[in-house]
């Protein structure tokens, strides 16, 4: 019987080697790779389900349109996760929080930002039981929020301007539906959130402490950028900036036809559509020519306001114990490239 | 008194037919000592220092490939760091803690919540293992259930349990009962259903009760089925751990590994799960102690 199976097993080995030789050899002999194709065979872009004009973009096929080849569009449930798969070499473009960024910045992940997503606005917002009149009120209060998020640096950020300490209150990192089943479960007093979960907190009880929009005048501004991989853009320039031309149409399209676009967004991510034109009253869409100002990207060689925010976002998640270092400002300033938007945006 | 005395010893000593899963190991194990004495003069190593030999050479191995991969820059750092910023991390979390909790007390926490699903699992599964052996009907009505949620991945199941029981500890333990179950429950009946039928009869011919029939020949026959059912089953409780701190811990060490890899501090991730690794191998070498305590009859 033993002998039979090893056999067996020494066969299959066999077959296994004799089909990849042909692949290992090809490996060796090959020179070092083809000389930089002019396009990529298709695009994969990583996106997590928020309301933004990327998901027009994804509902009108406007961006096989302009870059040419198939795209596949891969969902995540939080800039940490596409971060992951950023880290993992298995998406081409992508879109995370300032502080996944900074995260993912400070580790070394090997992208850069080319656009402005969106700005967060009330869209996530910190939503609490009726009776807990203030933010000083959360005082040994169980609030849930997902770890690593825009929502959960803003909750932080928001305790620590009301005098509290991370510390002070009992703080659980839980994915958006969780927190939902734990409110409604009432297992939790508060979380910091963002849409659709947080209007079905509110329309089961929950007050508004604080949202994103008001913490943007703070100083502690969220917004999600649109990331490339760098080896992506150098070996494709003329792709990325077909991909961003897709993008500003979609950002007008949500200006300029903001039914239709409501109509789209709602069918897209299967969400209701008087929730869906809610949230996208909380979400900020910059066009693309507003995007290359001082406010917001800059143009190459003169940065703007979110490469100081990114080292702002770093700064703190080393405060709170989050990041175990921060870069050189430079790093951060780096990491934003306008150039690809610049040439979008010039006919 | 004394005869019951005799079988039991009988059946410890393995006599006639040997009970249980080590039935098998029992004659060869014997053979190989036979062998030992006969032919004393090829003898070249003790037994088993091959073999330990090997396992340290594996393990210096794959520490030498790990420190050369990162010494020679071939991989990125944040993929894998190098055993110094490990190390660090482990000094770092000793010392200072992560997020608020010291190494030690994130260890505790899981190896709490661990032992209490498991224990949880063998104050049930053991004596319902015992029914479903001995009752072909209670087996009927148990089996359909234990075997359906079996294969269930943890992580399906967890989502519904937090519904129900909430963030709390609760729904944690829960899933690491639920976990530890099965093997427990499965071991338990096939250790009373395997037991041989004459020991039975001969106790029962000697005119012993129930009781004895339980203390002396049930009892003893069962251990060592049950004493492996139990180590497996705490290994399946510890795979599942990562899985039962995800949602809403704020220690234990799955947790730290879960929200390490969040922030992308691989030297923690790796710190953790080597931590978590040695202490379900503190685990599983505290439940082998046991077992030759209580079977010392398999140990001879």
């Amino acid at each position: 019987m033993m002998r039979h199976i090893q056999a067996t097993c020494r066969a299959a080995w066999s077959s296994i080697a004799a089909r990849l030789m042909p692949v290992l050899l090809a490996f060796v002999l090959l020179p070092a790779g083809p000389a930089a194709a002019a396009s990529p065979a298709s695009i994969r872009v990583g996106y997590v389900d928020l309301v933004n004009a990327q998901i027009i973009a994804m509902a009108l096929h406007l961006t096989e349109k302009a870059v040419g080849v198939p795209v596949t569009w891969i969902k995540f449930g939080s800039g940490g996760d596409l971060n992951r798969a950023v880290a993992a070499g298995q998406i081409d473009f992508g879109g995370v929080g300032n502080p996944p960024a900074a995260i993912g910045i400070t580790r070394g992940l090997p992208y850069e930002g080319i656009f402005v997503l969106d700005e967060l606005g009330p869209v996530e917002s910190l939503v609490a039981r009726p009776d807990i009149a203030s933010l000083k009120a959360l005082k040994g209060k169980t609030i849930a929020t997902p770890f690593g998020s825009t929502s959960h640096y803003e909750l932080i950020a928001a305790l620590a301007g009301a005098g509290l300490n991370p510390a002070d209150a009992k703080i659980l990192d839980m994915d958006p539906p969780d927190i939902f089943a734990a409110w409604i479960r009432k297992d939790i007093d508060a979380a910091y959130v963002w849409q659709p979960v947080l209007g079905k907190m509110q329309a089961s009880g929950g007050k508004i402490l604080m949202d994103s929009g008001t913490m943007a005048k703070r100083g502690y501004p969220t917004w999600d950028v649109g990331v490339v991989m760098k080896d992506f853009a150098a070996k494709y320039p003329a792709t990325v900036v077909a991909y961003l031309k897709a993008e500003c149409q979609a950002i007008d399209y949500w200006h300029h036809e903001p039914k239709k676009a409501a109509a789209l967004i709602s069918k897209s991510l299967n969400l209701d559509l008087t929730e869906t034109e809610r949230e996208m009253q909380g979400t900020y869409m910059i066009p693309c020519h507003e995007q290359l100002t001082a406010n917001y990207l800059g143009t190459p060689g003169h940065g703007g306001k979110f490469a100081i925010a990114l080292v702002a976002t770093a700064k703190f998640l080393q405060s709170q114990k989050r990041l175990p270092e921060v870069k050189d400002d430079a790093v951060y300033e780096g990491f934003i490239d306008p150039s690809f938007l610049q040439k979008a945006v010039t006919p | 008194m004394t005869q019951f005395a005799t079988i039991r010893d009988s059946i410890m000593r393995g006599a006639g037919k040997t009970i249980g899963r080590d039935a098998g190991n029992r004659p060869a194990r014997a053979a190989g000592r036979a062998a030992t004495q006969g032919a004393a003069s090829r003898i070249t190593l003790p037994r088993g220092s091959l073999e330990r030999l090997l396992t340290a050479a594996t393990i210096a191995a794959l520490f030498c490939a790990w420190f050369l991969l990162t010494r020679l820059e071939l991989v990125n750092p944040l993929f894998l760091p190098p055993p110094a910023a490990v190390w660090q991390a482990f000094i770092t979390t000793s010392t200072e803690g992560y997020q608020g909790s010291l190494l030690y007390q994130h260890v505790l926490a899981s190896v709490e919540r661990v032992l209490a699903g498991w224990l949880l699992a063998c104050v049930v599964g053991i004596p319902l293992g015992f029914l479903m052996g001995t009752s072909t009907r209670i087996k009927a009505v148990f089996d359909p259930i234990i075997e359906f949620y079996r294969p269930l991945p943890p992580l399906g199941l967890y989502t519904l349990i937090v519904l129900w029981l909430g963030i709390g500890e609760e729904s944690k333990i829960t899933l690491l009962f639920l976990a530890a179950l099965p093997p427990i429950t499965i071991s338990a009946t096939e250790a009373v259903k395997s037991i041989d039928r004459r020991y039975i009869t001969a106790v029962q011919s000697l005119g012993a009760d129930r009781r004895q029939l339980l203390r002396h020949v049930i009892v003893p026959a069962c251990l060592p089925g049950i004493c492996t059912g139990m180590r497996i089953s705490l290994g399946f409780t510890y795979s599942v751990l990562v899985a039962a701190e995800i949602v809403a811990a704020t220690r234990g060490i799955g947790w730290m590994v879960w929200d390490a890899a969040k922030f992308l501090l691989s030297d923690v991730v790796i710190m953790g799960l080597i931590v978590l690794g040695l202490t379900g191998l503190a685990l599983d070498l505290v439940l082998r102690r046991l077992e030759r305590a209580l079977t010392p009859w398999r140990f001879i």
